[in-house]
């Protein structure tokens, strides 16, 4: 059995994480909400118009994505700096004020994008709309109170790292957490060339997504089986390191798969595709780094003639393993089928794009962040195993399941327009409307609305049980 | 001066199909390939199935060869598919020998 050294009563720092977890569940939410008005718009084109665009609706549904899911991150981090250093997270009443300005600016942003929408195409609009860079919409006053935000949370970070007991995955944290931060600031400024730029906005998108984050995402897959079954921490960090060597290694360079086609010199097909192609090499050892560490650890318990599970908290560790099958497929084979420059040029920006999003940010991202939550959620509740209820199943299965079909519907969508927009029809402005036109496009559509409407049904489940879990009575406290 | 213009072959319209199948099963026979071999090595799997493992290694780099032929990939990709495939070969036999030492060196 692992020994669950979880207790999140009397921390400051835990109890810091819950409010970040809490507002990341909430935005969760609205980004589901938002997806399903744009989803609902492919298939009546009419929904909502005028009065909250596709455009719109999917800018909230994108950028509540980033927003949910670095407030979880920084979370996760609050939660686990106490057990990872030994102490208190130093500065937290600064961290705790941090929360409130970052939560005010984020309302503040997200009810400008309902109600004001569109700005006036001019500096008011960087400065207090939008700024038109997908993903990292914030406009620039919302954006230097991110920085602010990012750099006290790091400032904590470091302060705790370096006076508390610094563990291998702390130390990948604090060299990780400052190029997520830093990287950051190279979507903030304006340039009147749209391939200058691109070129800086996927530094942030890429370098995050492709690098820190699934740095991140090693980092606390290490810390999740070290505390759910117990696995021997030298070996787990010994993993870590692999995987950031690899993740870096490879993830770095292959933003050249993002540089084919904006503009930039053609040096970058031979850098993206040989990159690209070693890619998805540390995300089949991600997948293979939870298979062996649970292996090992319930071997070794079988071995002493014990029958018994290793796993203390089954719902977050069946989100966990849920992220390294997730994080193989969605960022490894629907990123590798079309990474290559030569079936690039046909699949870029179709269906098949948004296919891979939607599949690589739950699968690398989403879940491993949920399971955190229940983790959160067994800690602040002082249970010793904690156990799936009817809710976990059924919100695991349902958000899983949604996104599957999700996926295959937009990678139905995305074939028939890389044979009829570009192949057939040789990517005219014509060849775009054909390719929407058809039926198996219009009925992988329908498919999409569906699969998100059990989609948002398992985050209602989930919500519910995250809520009500950490009181049930089946739990060993 | 006259730039000199990039002259690529076009994908046929019935390969598409075979090219995304080819590509995803790269990916799943070497995720099968590495599963395997990992589950051999911590004694969750009998030895006797580490060929089924380099079996799927096997395929894994068969589909790179298709894919990479049928999308007519340059010289340049083809080597970089050929790294990938070595290193997808290489990388559990690393990996592991790195686990085992520390394993070795912390028994618990």
């Amino acid at each position: 059995m692992a020994s669950n050294h979880l207790t999140g009563i009397g921390s400051e720092s835990k109890q810091l994480a819950t409010w970040y977890f809490a507002f990341a569940a909430i935005i969760f939410g609205a980004q589901l909400l938002f997806g399903l008005v744009a989803a609902i718009q492919y298939v009546m084109p009419g929904f909502l118009f005028e009065i909250l665009d596709f455009s719109v609706a999917r800018m909230l549904h994108i950028n509540a994505l980033v927003v949910w899911m670095v407030f979880a991150m920084f979370g996760a981090v609050y939660w686990l700096l106490p057990d990872e250093t030994g102490i208190e997270t130093i500065g937290i009443k600064v961290g705790k004020l941090l929360y409130w300005v970052f939560v005010a600016a984020i309302v503040i942003v997200i009810l400008v994008y309902i109600f004001v929408q569109v700005g006036p195409a001019d500096e008011t609009s960087i400065w207090f709309i939008h700024e038109g860079r997908e993903y990292i919409e914030a406009p620039r006053w919302a954006d230097i109170g991110i920085v602010v935000v990012a750099l006290g949370f790091v400032a904590n970070l470091f302060m705790t790292g370096m006076t508390g007991k610094r563990s291998g995955i702390v130390t990948v944290l604090m060299a990780d957490m400052i190029a997520f931060a830093g990287l950051y600031l190279t979507g903030m400024f304006f340039t009147d060339n749209i391939t200058v730029d691109q070129y800086w906005w996927w530094w942030v998108i890429h370098l995050w997504v492709e690098a820190t984050w699934e740095v991140y995402v090693g980092a606390l897959a290490a810390y999740g089986l070290i505390t759910m079954i117990g696995a021997h921490r030298k070996v787990v960090e010994m993993w870590l390191w692999i995987e950031v060597a690899m993740l870096f290694g490879s993830g770095i360079l292959g933003m050249g798969h993002h540089y084919f086609w904006i503009g930039t010199p053609e040096y970058w097909w031979e850098i993206g595709a040989l990159f690209s192609a070693l890619e998805p090499l540390p995300l089949v050892a991600m997948f293979i780094h939870v298979l062996y560490d649970w292996g090992k650890t319930q071997g070794g318990q079988d071995a002493t003639g014990q029958k018994l599970s290793v796993i203390n908290n089954k719902p977050a560790f069946t989100w966990f393993v849920l992220n390294a099958f997730g994080n193989f497929l969605g960022a490894g084979i629907w990123g590798f089928f079309h990474t290559l420059p030569q079936v690039n040029l046909y699949t870029h920006g179709t269906q098949f794009t948004s296919a891979h999003g939607h599949l690589a940010f739950f699968g690398a991202y989403a879940t491993i962040l949920i399971g955190m939550m229940y983790i959160a959620v067994q800690g602040t509740n002082g249970i010793k195993v904690m156990k799936s209820t009817k809710s976990s199943i059924w919100a695991v299965s349902m958000i899983a399941g949604g996104v599957m079909g999700m996926t295959v519907a937009l990678t139905v969508a995305g074939y028939v327009q890389v044979l009829v927009s570009r192949a057939q029809m040789g990517a005219t402005w014509a060849g775009y409307f054909d390719g929407q036109s058809g039926l198996w496009f219009a009925q992988a559509m329908d498919w999409r609305l569906i699969m998100g409407v059990v989609t948002f049904t398992g985050f209602l489940f989930l919500a519910k049980d995250l809520l009500s879990i950490g009181k049930s009575q089946i739990h060993e406290r | 001066m006259i730039e000199e213009v990039v002259m690529r072959q076009d994908i046929a319209l019935g390969d598409f199909l075979t090219i995304f199948v080819s590509s995803a099963l790269v990916l799943v026979f070497g995720g099968f390939y590495v599963g395997i071999y990992t589950a051999v090595k911590v004694n969750l799997l009998k030895n006797w199935t580490m060929f089924l493992a380099y079996s799927f290694w096997m395929l894994t780099a068969y589909c790179l060869y298709l894919m990479g032929s049928l999308m007519h990939v340059g010289e340049f990709t083809a080597k970089a598919l050929v790294v990938a495939a070595i290193g997808l070969l290489l990388l559990p036999h690393a990996v592991y020998f790195m686990q085992h030492q520390v394993h070795e060196e912390n028994e618990h």
